[in-house]
This record gives structure tokens, sequence and C-alpha cells, in this order.
């Protein structure tokens, strides 16, 4: 043990020494400055940490934090002061904490009680509610930190919960399962030291990344084994940067770099490996990802802000009316009116000696009198209203539940329901929010004949939008549907190509596909095991398309590929065709096209050729024009319909050809200087007089039903841009796939991508670089901005598109050209915005939030959109994918876009009504309330006597008046559900802010004027006489009681004239407010208590009742209350009807529909046939220039990693090099 | 070594499998927002059918009660002014506040139509403002109600004690400024009895005003602020305290000051003789006496009546007005013209 120690400290002071930290950095020193970063970077600590593997004595002396997180905000000590503190964080709960203060002292009017009692019920509520949430919090950290995991302890994996875990212990990971730490990669069960991982946990990214141990470690694998690891690990302090990295490994004397590839961070996940062994590096809120997950800002509502100026305005009024009364008192006060006591020794409130003290102290009084202008239980009500619409309204809606991940939609924060109904401008990621990123092989032309019988989402929206339903199931029953292949056509499946006019061209094709691909087929070599492990999708599906067409390629070697083909069969027996590839020339964004050399067994010599049409066209052979044309239009065809195709062709090459180019090829592929660049060169030297075959039409599957969402979305007058890290064709495809841009659109293109800025790029200065780039963005912007000046005032005219690029995005939002950028961009439909960095998403996101005043919503799935996510006022996760940082970040989690529509339409556009519709009330009955005590005010002599019982008001807000609003808030419904939908239109209201503008609260305030009118001077009018046969009079209590009690009643009453729907729940919560009142006042009223209270009221209520005067009056003052708003909801209703008020009355005789989709039936059943006839016929015929060429290179499939050069992504000939090694026997393992 | 082929998704579907019912929300009307509600539309019909039904109710009540209100004979008789001495006209305080000077002044009153008894007295003051905060607060009912409880005078500054600081009995401003006036009426010589007892409710004479609770210390101080009581009667007997003591609402108010239970005729000439004790000059306030009789709904008080008149006749107005602009300026109900989205100039 002592021994240990000594080690420990002699470690560490030769550490002190050693300038380790300088070391690694020079040598990484070009990485780190070019960190992607989320969120801020803390600064790193100096120093650095020494971890000893496998040796928990060694690491003790350090004290690393244990594994175990927390998010908790409280514990049970601070639960209290904390919560209460953050309670009077709000400025109403101080105010009234102030205004309780002030009414223990003598000037108050008020027993404290009454603004005690409502102060304590609403932060009860409050603090149950955090109460609450923290425990979820709690409940959520414990099966996180109890999560098991293997550890290396005596030479066995004994299984630990997560939160036991410490520095430097040896951990064993199986497959999928999460990494609990953030782990130093060891060995793999995997031969070469790889495994493979997925980071949607970190950034979104679902295709898989590889990493890579130290060859020193690969042997440290079965548990007797790694028992005897003993390593040093010197690394930097734990930081949030995710992609960086550095440290060494210290064992046996060698000092071994690590770089991030031997990094496993926590919250990613193993997979296609069995497992892995790995040393803890970090641990718990040390980790990357926990360093990461900032504390979210939490976001207010617009509404809430347009609240808290209402709140203003209301204390402005407070101000005014204590202002009025104060100066009122200060000149009444008088020594004439001696019945008061006045003369002699007089407390300074009602001196007549100093009128000035006497007004500033009225001020006061009158300040708690009219204290509950300010409506105490409104933000308390909202809270409840807005909680329960979350837990049990979205969280529970049964529309939002994606049956088939079992992920029902979930409101993370209960602050912005009501924003929902209000998002005018939406924000979304393309990969895995509006695709799947699942390419499927789908249709295609070879030789001039189309094929494949598939309809895309679009066009099924198309046809739907024209009235017509297609039937569900998609395929006739020859379809084959496995991953990667959806295509359904019966002249090209089980061979029956051959019977096809143009057989050879069949084969040709099908050869192309499965010759000319960098991918590489794992597992077993069976046609439904085998598993194609390719850099991009599309490859994949294009691989596993010729596999179902009969030409199976199930091997590589680094020379040849192997294709069984099941056309040509030899006795009986399916051939095997070995192609030997001799040259492949690369896939990347200039050249657009991928090319592979191959020779057949008998000699011959083929290039294979795949790329955009724009490419292949170019290179082509005379010749065979008809074939040209048709597939140029087929190529048209499948770009409409949201395709992604690409142009197949070959080229019979000679062997002399060959060889004196091979030469020049090789010459190129070993000069050291511009390889690439000649790559490229040589490469077009033989990519020429090609003769095209067809092409291929791959559907980028997009999320279910996310057309017809875009379009609903669209009516309701919500802009859709798509931000994407996608180079452009690909956005503009799934654009066009999306319904965003259309033929019909004028489309608005800036883009870095011409040979312009890539001549000045290869010139390689930077300022002049960025003096180009910006020249050239604001001539596009002004030249767009031009064209586009004329469209804006027409209502006919098209609408407009905007595509634009990341770079020249970047020069877009420098603060010159930022208003021609927005003006631009907000004239348009739709903006696609193509290789944007996360951070121009956010930026991007907060021009038109910050710049246009517009609510925006962000939604995404990965960890690139994070930021945008916190930047938009409502951001969207999209959960049940195993991508979680976006959903930690967001708002709301839904599964699926299209759940959207429910979101907004139904949720966000209810919440928002119901909310507008509890605030006003609000503020209505407040002011009525506090109105009614103003006007008597006057007639006291402005000396703050209340007019009404201590304990009306403080139950007023709480009791009287309390439960009917909330369930207002909860149930009221102008349209159903599907009547939302339908109607998409009536989401404008929300956008407009049509029901919390001014002007409706004024109309509010003007009826609460004339309304507290009537209260006070109605029953103060009727009450001076004597009031029954007897002749008695009534006193001061008795004409309060009486007022009051028709404040009660019509205030509730009027909450019913305000609804749309009315349910039990509300004729109970309102009557029973009601009879609460009468309930409370007749015992109140009853009882004699000896406690300090002045029996006011003793027996008033039945006094009153014992006139025919009540009745009267109970009965005359809230008609006459309510006539006026009665008057004014008919006049408006019949003349400047709410849009949703006249859908309420289309549909007023319609049966209770339950959102049943019987409504969406309606339209001609036409049979398959006919169906897809109509469908083809019903495609855009004119010639436009959208061919829909989109292929995901491998160069931007990890964009934003490779932009940093800190993690490399691997190249089509790692995968190749990958598969020789493959071959070889596996000698370092047992 | 087995690689294995099952992708993310389907292994992940797998370990999901048997969690999925788990996260399935149960359907519920509630949660799915689908409580059966009645939605009432406010159409025209409904407008000028409620504006009709209120007339129809209205209307009838506002003639009964305004027919009541009627029926009422009253006479006021604001005598403040005249009953000061000629000389004393400019000096009207010094008037009220001197002792030595008699306050009896005799007022003639001619009853303009028959008066069936009860006959009720009333005082009404103006500009007296029984509600001012000071006034409201400066009593301890606690005294009022119990005899032990007579050194409770919290609340009753500034007539809480006498100077040596024995508790008054009952305590604060209100009793202090109790109203002594008096009035003594006659019909020819005939002396007319006003009966003073079931004047205030019963419910502050039973529980309010304890029966063995007896004014102590009353206007002893220096300053009397207004009428003095039998200190031997106790409080629940007083009911001109109890009166008194239910503060009115308003500056301007009556007060029961008893009944004359004899039938008046019309054109019978009434002579009161009061006593004119009560200061009102100091805040210029008015004092009239008035003599009403009662209907089922009380004084003369035209309010009520009129207010439901004129409510029930408006309402009549409006359905007729309504209606006129439904022939008038028909809207067909969910008219689709009236959408926003189909307006013209409702473009982007």
């Amino acid at each position: 043990m002592s021994g240990i120690w000594e080690r420990a400290r002699a470690s560490r002071t030769l550490r002190g020494r050693d300038s380790f930290g300088s070391r690694d950095i020079t040598s990484n020193g070009d990485r780190s400055s070019r960190t992607v970063r989320l969120g801020r970077v803390q600064p790193q600590a100096p120093s650095n940490r020494t971890i000893y593997c496998n040796d928990r004595e060694a690491n003790l002396p350090v004290r690393y934090k244990g594994n175990s997180i927390s998010t908790t905000k409280y514990n049970v000590l601070t639960f209290l002061p904390k919560g209460l503190f953050e309670q009077f964080r709000r400025v109403a709960n101080l105010y009234f904490l102030m205004i309780s203060i002030l009414s223990t002292t003598p000037i108050s009017p008020v027993h404290p009680i009454t603004n005690v009692v409502p102060l304590s019920l609403v932060l009860l509520v409050s603090l149950i509610k955090e109460a609450f949430e923290d425990w979820k919090r709690f409940q959520n950290d414990k099966s996180i930190n109890n999560a098991p995991v293997d550890v290396l302890q005596d030479q066995k994996w004994e299984t630990i919960p997560w939160k036991k875990l410490q520095v430097g212990d040896l951990v064993r990971v199986k497959q999928d399962g999460f990494f609990p730490a953030d782990l130093l990669f060891l060995a793999s069960s995997n031969p070469d030291g790889v495994c493979y991982i997925e980071t949607a946990n970190l950034d979104g990214e679902t295709n898989l990344k590889i990493r890579k141990a130290l060859e020193r470690t690969w042997d440290y694998f079965l548990p007797e084994k790694a028992a005897e690891f003993k390593g040093e690990i010197q690394c930097e302090q734990p930081n949030n940067s995710l992609y960086t990295f550095t440290g060494n490994l210290i064992i046996e004397n060698q000092t071994l770099p690590l770089s991030p590839n031997q990094i496993l961070l926590r919250g990613c996940s193993l997979r296609n490996t069995e497992y892995i062994v790995g040393t803890v590096l970090f641990t718990g809120h040390e980790t990357k990802v926990m360093m990461n997950s900032m504390n979210v800002p939490s976001k207010r509502s617009t509404l809430e802000r347009k609240l808290d100026k209402l709140i203003l305005a209301l204390f402005g009024c407070l101000f005014f009316m204590c202002l009025i009364g104060a100066i009122g008192s200060g000149v009444f006060i008088n020594r004439k009116y001696y019945y008061l006591g006045l003369s002699g020794d007089v407390e300074d409130q009602f001196n007549p000696n100093n009128r000035f003290v006497v007004t500033i102290l009225t001020m006061f009084t009158l300040i708690t009198l009219y204290s509950t202008i300010i409506p105490i239980s409104l933000y308390v009500s909202i809270e409840m209203i807005k909680f329960i619409q979350c837990t049990q309204f979205i969280n529970k809606d049964l529309n939002m539940y994606h049956i088939e991940s079992g992920t029902p939609a979930l409101a993370r924060t209960s602050n912005l329901n009501e924003e929902l109904g209000q998002v005018e401008y939406i924000f979304s990621d393309k990969t895995g929010t509006l695709t799947r990123n699942m390419m499927e092989f789908f249709k295609c032309s070879i030789g001039g004949e189309i094929y494949g019988n598939g309809v895309t989402e679009i066009e099924r929206g198309n046809l739907e939008r024209k009235g017509l339903k297609l039937d569900g199931a998609n395929g006739s029953a020859t379809a084959i549907r496995e991953k990667g292949f959806n295509f359904d056509d019966a002249r090209l499946m089980r061979g029956a190509w051959r019977n096809e006019t143009n057989p050879e061209f069949c084969k040709e094709f099908f050869r192309c596909l499965a010759i000319c691909h960098t991918v590489l087929p794992e597992g077993e070599e069976s046609l439904e095991k085998i598993v194609y492990q390719a850099a991009s999708p599309d490859e994949a599906a294009l691989v596993t398309a010729a596999k179902n067409f009969g030409f199976f390629f199930y091997r590589r070697t680094p020379t040849t590929v192997i294709v069984r083909e099941s056309h040509v069969d030899k006795m009986g027996k399916i051939q095997d065709v070995a192609y030997e590839i001799l040259n492949v020339l690369e896939f990347n964004s200039t050249r657009k096209r991928q090319s592979v050399v191959c020779r057949y067994p008998n000699g011959r010599l083929v290039l294979y050729c795949k790329g955009a049409d724009t490419v292949i066209y170019e290179r082509l052979a005379y010749g065979n024009e008809d074939i040209k044309r048709i597939t140029r239009e087929h190529l048209e065809q499948f770009g409409s319909a949201g395709l992604r195709t690409l142009c197949l062709a070959y080229r019979e090459l000679s062997s002399e050809l060959y060889e004196k180019w091979n030469e020049k090829f090789i010459l190129a592929k070993s000069s050291l200087r511009e390889r690439e660049k000649k790559l490229d060169e040589v490469a077009e030297l033989i990519e020429k007089e090609l003769v095209l075959i067809g092409c291929t039409a791959i559907e980028d599957k997009l999320q279910e039903g996310v057309p017809s969402c875009i379009e609903t979305l669209s009516r309701a007058g919500i802009k859709i841009w798509v931000l994407t890290g996608d180079k452009m064709e690909t956005a503009i495809n799934i654009a066009y796939a999306c319904n965003l841009i259309n033929n019909d659109m004028k489309q608005f293109f800036i883009s870095s991508d011409t040979d312009a800025v890539r001549e000045v790029e290869d010139k390689g200065d930077p300022v002049e670089i960025s003096r180009f780039m910006r020249d050239l963005v604001k001539k596009d912007l002004e030249r767009c901005l031009e064209e586009a000046q004329h469209f804006f005032h027409t209502v006919t005219g098209p609408k407009l598109a905007l595509v634009i690029d990341g770079k020249c995005l970047m020069y877009a939002l420098d603060p010159n050209l930022r208003v021609n950028l927005l003006k631009l961009s907000l004239n348009c439909a739709s903006v696609v915005c193509c290789r944007v960095s996360p951070l121009q998403k956010a930026q991007v996101t907060s021009l038109v939030k910050k710049g246009a005043r517009k609510i925006t919503l962000s939604i995404g799935d990965g960890a690139n959109d994070v930021s945008m996510i916190q930047a938009a006022h409502v951001g969207v996760g999209i959960s049940g994918l195993e991508g979680m940082q976006a959903v930690m970040a967001s708002d709301f989690a839904i599964a699926q876009f299209r759940f959207l529509t429910d979101l907004l339409l139904v949720h966000g556009r209810w919440s928002y009504l119901r909310l507008c519709k509890v605030i006003t009330y609000f503020f209505y009955k407040n002011l009525t309330f506090t109105l009614t005590q103003f006007w008597f005010t006057f007639q006291t002599g402005f000396s703050g006597q209340r007019f009404y019982d201590d304990w009306f008001q403080s139950l007023y807000n709480v009791i009287f008046t309390a439960l009917p609003v909330i369930i207002v808030g909860l149930f009221d419904k102008d349209v159903s559900a599907s009547l939302s939908k339908q109607n998409p239109e009536l989401y404008k209201e929300g956008i407009r802010n049509m029901f919390f503008k001014w002007r409706v609260v004024a109309v509010w305030a003007f009826f609460s004027f004339y309304q507290s009118l009537v209260f006070y001077y109605f029953t103060a009018a009727a009450s001076h006489n004597g009031q029954n046969s007897s002749g008695k009079t009534f006193g001061l209590w008795d004409v309060s009681t009486m007022a009051f009690t028709c404040v009660v009643v019509t205030v509730n009453l009027r909450l019913l004239m305000a609804c749309n729907s009315i349910t039990k729940w509300h004729s109970l919560s309102i009557s029973g407010s009601i009879l609460a009142w009468f309930l409370f006042i007749f015992i109140y009223s009853a009882v004699m208590t000896p406690y300090d209270r002045q029996e006011n009221v003793y027996f008033v209520i039945y006094v009153l009742m014992s006139t025919f005067y009540f009745y009267l009056t109970l009965l005359h003052i809230p008609v006459v209350a309510l006539l006026g708003d009665f008057i004014y909801l008919g006049l408006q209703r019949w003349f400047a009807p709410y849009d949703y008020q006249i859908i309420q009355e289309i549909h007023r005789n319609d049966l209770e529909d339950n959102r049943s989709s019987a409504l969406l039936e309606i339209g001609n059943h036409l049979t398959q046939n006919e169906a897809r006839s109509y469908a083809i016929a019903q495609l855009p015929r004119e010639t436009s220039k959208h061919t829909g060429f989109a292929f995901d290179s491998p160069g931007y499939e990890s964009f934003f990693a490779s932009q940093q050069g800190v993690f490399v992504p691997q190249k089509p000939w790692d995968v190749a090099r990958r598969a020789s090694m493959r071959q070889q026997p596996r000698t370092h393992r047992s | 070594m087995s690689n294995s082929s099952a992708g993310p998704r389907t292994a992940n579907a797998d370990a999901s499998a048997p969690r999925r019912n788990s996260k399935r929300p149960k359907y519920s009307k509630f949660t799915q927002q689908e409580l059966p509600a009645c939605k009432p539309i406010l159409t025209p019909q409904w407008v000028i059918s409620v504006f009709t039904i209120i007339g129809v109710i209205f209307v009838p009540i506002g003639i009964a009660s305004l027919f009541a209100s009627n029926k009422v004979v009253e006479i006021v008789d604001r005598y403040d002014t005249e009953c000061i001495p000629q000389n004393m006209t400019n000096n009207k305080i010094a008037y009220i506040q001197n002792d030595t000077i008699s306050k009896s002044c005799v007022r003639k009153l001619r009853v303009p139509k028959d008066m069936d008894q009860p006959i009720y007295v009333y005082y009404q003051l103006d500009n007296f403002y029984q509600n001012h905060r000071r006034y409201v607060k400066s009593r301890n009912d606690a005294q009022l109600r119990d005899a032990k409880k007579a050194n409770e005078t919290s609340g009753c500054d500034p007539e809480k004690a006498t100077a040596n600081g024995s508790p008054i009995v009952p305590c604060g401003l209100i009793a202090w400024s109790l109203f002594n006036d008096t009035y003594n009426f006659t019909r020819g010589n005939q002396p007319l009895v006003v009966n003073k007892t079931g004047i205030s409710w019963k419910s502050d004479r039973d529980h309010k005003f304890g029966s063995n609770v007896f004014p102590k210390n009353f206007q002893n101080g220096t300053l009397i602020g207004g009428g003095s009581l039998d200190p031997k009667k106790p409080l629940s007997e007083q009911e001109d305290l109890i009166v008194w003591m239910r503060t009115a609402a308003l500056p301007t108010f009556r007060k029961l000051y008893g009944k004359i239970e004899v039938d008046l005729k019309k054109n019978d000439i009434i002579t009161v003789v009061l006593e004119n004790n009560y200061n009102t000059y100091s805040f210029s306030g008015k004092k009239k006496l008035v003599l009403s009789t009662t209907s089922w709904l009380g004084g003369k008080n035209d309010f009520l009546g009129i207010g439901y008149l004129t409510v029930g006749g408006l309402c009549f107005f409006l359905a007729a007005v309504f209606t006129v602009v439904y022939f008038v300026k028909p809207r067909k109900l969910g008219d689709t013209s009236y959408l926003s989205w189909n307006r013209t100039g409702a473009g982007r």
C-alpha cells in the first residue's frame, strides 16, 4: 500500500516538471484551434490529470468525482429557502409579499389575512409543483445512476451500478450498451482493434463511427489478461469539447500519444461490436457530455412577456388610482368633521395639521387596499393550466403517440404551450427530422424504359390535394421490401428482365450497380444475411438493388469484386463472377461522379460510371439521342417526385487505351503535390465517350406524412426553412420531396459552388477569398432582391423560394448584408440553407427571431441542432431514435415531424386561445373588483375605508373566481381538433395575435369599467331608503355584501359567456363558485368568533335575504352589467366574426366528431392501377431544371467533424483496405 | 466472431417491445380533450330572443316596483337651516355649541296624501362620513356584547377611556357621536306617540348588543360628541344607539327614528317640536326629517323600478334593432367569404 503511495507522489512531482501539456498541445495544436464547440467551452485548468489504470488505491489521493450524476435543483435542506427565493424572484410574488408586510402596519385598511392568505396559497401551489418536478428529475437520475456495468475486479467481470464506477476502472461494454463514462478504448472483440459507435446522443449522427484502440493495448481483452494492465494515463483536465482529446498513455515506460480516436464518450453506444474493454477517464459530471449539458436558459413565452406589460400597465393604473385617492385624502381631512375625533393628539395618517404626510400615508393605505388589481393567482393559475395541458394533454395525446417506436410526445417545459400557437417560422433540420435517413431503391430507367410502380409521398400528396385517395397498400404481391430496396415491378424481378426489349441494357445496368461502388459486405455471405457497410446509404441501396435483381455482390478483395450472377447458371449452379477492379475514381463534390475500371474474367475492359446527370451527359458518346432524351425526361420526372437520381453509364476500353491511361493515373496517384487535383484531371481523360445505360431513382425516405404536414403548416401561414448540413443538391431534393419547393416557384439560388469561387479558393489567399465572397454574396443578394421585388406586391404571382449555402450565408449574415437577406428571405415561402454549421443554424434562427421579431420554432434531432433549438422561441426535438442531445435541449419532444401538426395546430392553438382568455379574464375580474372599491373611496372622504370584508377580498381570487377560469383554461375549445387540422388557416389568428392585442384588452377594460360603475352605484343608489316593509335601513356591510354578491355572480357568468364550449365541468365550476360564495357567507355571517374581528358582517346575508331588494337587485345588476358585453359580443359576431366563429357556424350541426378520420375518407376510391396511372398522369410534364441528382458522398456525411480536421472520417479506401485486412488470419488472439 | 447484423433500430425495437404498452397513453376523454360539451353559438336569433326574454321579464317587475314606490307617501323636511335663531345664522357653530341657548324648534308639516300606519320617522344626514375609515373602526364589538369585556377598548381611539383611565362603555367615535335630535309630533293638539322600539334589526339587538351591558362613563369627557345614554338601560334596549351604530354606507343616509302607529289623513297638519341638538353645522351637513310609509319593497325609491323599466325597454328596443339589422343586412351563418383568408387583400 505504501508503495503505491510512494509511486503516486513520485509521479506527481515528476509530472510537475514535465511540460507534458505543452508538448502534447503543440502536436495537436492545429486541431484544437478549430474545435466544434457546443455551448461555452470552460477554460481548461492549467494542469493535467494522471490516471492509474486498474488501480483504485493509486487514484484515491486525487479524489476524482464519482460517476453518479445529479440534475436536481434542490435537496431536502435547500428546498425551502431556495424554492422560496425562486418564488420571490417573481415580481408579482414580491409585490404581494410587500403588500402583506404593509398590511400588518396600522396604515393598512385591511387585515393582513387579506393578502397573506392568497399569497400563501399561491406559494404553496408553486412549491408543490417545484417539488414534484424535482422529484421526477431525481427519479430519472437514480435510474441512470443504477444502470449496470461490468467492471474488472479480481480478474472477473463484476456487475456494478454506474454510480460506483471510478476513474481508472476497467470496464466492459457490450453491444448496444451505452458507455457509462468517458472511456479510453483498449481492446475490442473485433480483430483489428476497432469498434463502431453511434454518437446519436451527442451529435445526432446515426451513421456508425469507427474508433480504433492503440495496437499496444489490443491484447488486454480477456479478464485474466486485462487484470495485468497497468497503465498510466496523462491527459487534459475534463472539458466540454466533444471532438478533442489530448493525452498520453504510459505503459511500461513507453509513452503513446492518445487521440480522440481512442476515446469513447459517455452517452454514445456500441454497435456491431460484441464488446469492448476500456478504462475510465472522466466520470459523472466531468464527462464531456455532461459538461456540455449546459443549463438550458428557461424560455418565457411571448405571451407572458406581453403579460408583463399588461401587469405593468396595471401597476400604472394602480398608481394613478392611489394618487387620486391620496390627493383627495389630503384635501378632505379637516377638523371640521368633529365626529372623526381629529382634535388633539391624532396619528399622522389623519392629522389635518400635516396634509402632506396624510397624503403620503394614504398612498400606502390605498396601495394595500387596491392590491387586488394585480391578479395574484394569475401566475399560479397559468402555471397550473399549462402544467396540466402539458402532462395530461400533450404528453398523453394519442394522435402524437408513435406506435412503431412507442414514443409519446413529451413536453419538457410547461412554459411555452401558448407559444406553440403563434409560431410563424419553423426551422427544420433535414436528416432524421424530415427524412428517415433511409435510402431506398425506388425506380429506375433503363435504356429509355421506366421501371418501378411505386408512388412517392409527394405524388400521393399531390393526388390527395386533388381529392383522390390512393389505397394504403403500396405495391403488389411481387413487391420486395427490405432495407434499401422498395421496388415493385415484375418486369425486372426474378430474372424477368431477360424478356424485356433491352436485356443487354439491363445487364449492364445491373453490373454497373454491382461493381461501381465502394461498399464492403459484412457478415454471412448469403442473400438474406449479408450486411453492406457503405459510406453512404445511397450506395448500399444501389448494391442491395443489384442483389435483388440477381447480381449479388458478396465479397470484395483488394483487387476484385465477386458477384453471384443468377442469370448465368452453369449446370443449375449459379455462377460467381470475379471482376478485377483496376482503378477506382473516387467520388467528390466537384466531380459528382464515380467510376470503376474493371476487367471481366474474359478480359473485357469496362469503365462503369455513375454520377450526376449534368456531368454524365457532358461526357456521353455521340449517338443514341432517343435514349438520352427519354432518360432526361425520366430524370426530371423522378426529380419532381422528390427522388434522388444518378445516371449510369459505361465505356468499353481497349487494353492499349487503358494501359496508356493507367500510367498517367499511377503517376498522378503517387504525386506528392496536389494529388487530388491531378487525379481529377487524369480521371477526366478516361471518363468520356460514355454510353448511357439509364438512371436510378432512390427515395430518400421521408418521415411519414412529412409533405402533407408541411402543406398543412404552410396553409396555416407558417413558413418552413430547412437548415441542413447536407450539400445543395440533397437539400434541394428534399425540399422538392417535401413540397417546399416546386417548379411553379420562383427560385433564387445563392451558392458558393461556382467555378469563380473555386478559382479564387484555389489561390488560397484567405483575405482575397473573403473579399471575393462578400462581393459575390452582396451582388447575388441585390440581384435576387431586385427580382423578387416584382413579386412582392402581386397577390397572384409565383411564390418565392431561396436556396443559400453555408459559405454564402456566413457572409450574408454580416451586419451590412443582413437587412437584405432578411428582406429577401421573409418574402420567400420557403428557404433552404444547405451546408450550414450548427452555429449558423442558430444565427439564422436568431436573425428571424430578433431581426424580424417573429416567433420561431426549431426542430431537429441531433446535437448539431442543439444551438438552433435553444436559439428559437420554441425548440422541438425528435425523440424515439437514439439521439437524446436534441431532446435534452428541447422544449417539446415529438417522435415524428408530422406530429407538428397536432402540436401546433391543435395544442398550440388551443393553448394560445385558452391562455388569452384566461389572462384577459383575470385582468377583467380583478380590475372590476378593484374599481368598485375605488368608486367607494370617493364617498368615504378618501380615507381608504375598505368596501368589502377582509375575507371577501382575500377569497375573491382564490375561491370564488378561481376554479372556473382554470376549467376554461383547460377545456375551452373553439373548434374540434379535426377541424383545427382541416382548417389550418385558423392558426393565423394566433400568428397575428388576435386575442391578446391591446385592443382586446381595451375592450375588456372598458366593460370592466362599466360593470364596476354598475356594481357600485346601482347597489348604493338603491340602498339609502328603508329597505323592507318595516322601514329598517341598511348599513355599510349590507350594501357591500350585496355588491360583492353581484360581483361574484356577474364575473362568473361573464366567464360562461366567454366560453366556446361548455362541458359539465364548466357548469359545475361556475355554479360551484357561486354556491361557494353563498355557502361561505351563510356560515361566515352566522358565526361569531371571539377573535380579533369586528362583527361587521354578522347576519348581513340573512338581513339582506329578508328583503325584496336583495332579490331584485341580484337579478337586475348582473343583467345590466352583462348587457354591454352581450351587445358587444352579438355585434362582433355579426359584423366582424373571427375565423373560428365562422368555422363553428359551418359545423354547428355536426355531431360531436371525435377526431375520427371519417371526415378524411371522402374522395373517390380508385383501383390500384387506376391510381397509379393517374398518379403518373398527374406528374408535371413541363421541362424543369430539377432532375433530382443527389448523392451522399462520404466526405459530407460527417461534414462538421471533418471540418475540424480532428476526426477524419473514413474514406472509401479505408473500407476497401479493411476488407483486405479481414482476410488475414487472426493471430493476436486465440 | 459473430458480427451481428442486427441494425441498431431493430435491436431497439425488440428491446422496447415489452415496454411499449406501458408508454402508450391510455385513452380517456379528458386527456384526449374530447369531453362532451355544448357549443352555444351566439346567433342573431339567440341575441334577439335573449333581449326579448329580458324585456318580457323586466318590464313587469319594473312596473310593479315603480307602482310600489309610488304608493309610498313621503314627507321630507329640512330643518337645520330653519331652526337657527335669526340672530345666529352667521354663527351656526356657536349656536349649536352653546348649551344655554334653547334648541327647541317648531316645524309644521302638511300631509300630502293619506298615510296608513305605521308611519316611519327617519332622520337624514348629509355630508356625514359614517363610512370614514377612522370612524368605522372606532368601536369594539366585544365590549358591546359582553359585560365582562368592558375593558376591551382596542380600536376605540380616541374615545377609549376617561381622563382617569376607566373605560368608556360603549367606547369609540361612533357611539360618542350618537345622534341626539328629538322629535315630538302633534296633530292639532293631539299628540302622536312615536314608538321607538323595534326600529333596529333583530340580529343586532339580540347578538351584537348585550342585554347586561350598561353604559359607563359615557359622554363624561370634556368634549361631548352627541347624545347620551341612560346608564340604567342595557345596550340591547338602547335602540337609537343600535341603529346609529350600524354605520351607513354612504355619506348621505337615513336612519330610523321611530314609528307613528296612527293613520294620517290628507291635509293633516303635523306639528313637530324638535330639539335641534346635533351639530352638523361644523361640516355644513344637512339634517332632514322624513315621514314615510312603506310598501313591500321598502321606502320610496324609484331607482329599482326605473332601472328595471329602462333595461326592459332597452332590451325590447335592441331586439327590434337587431331584428331590423337581421333583415336589412343578413349574414348567412358560416358564410365562408367572411373567413380572413377568403377576404380580398388578405394575401401574404
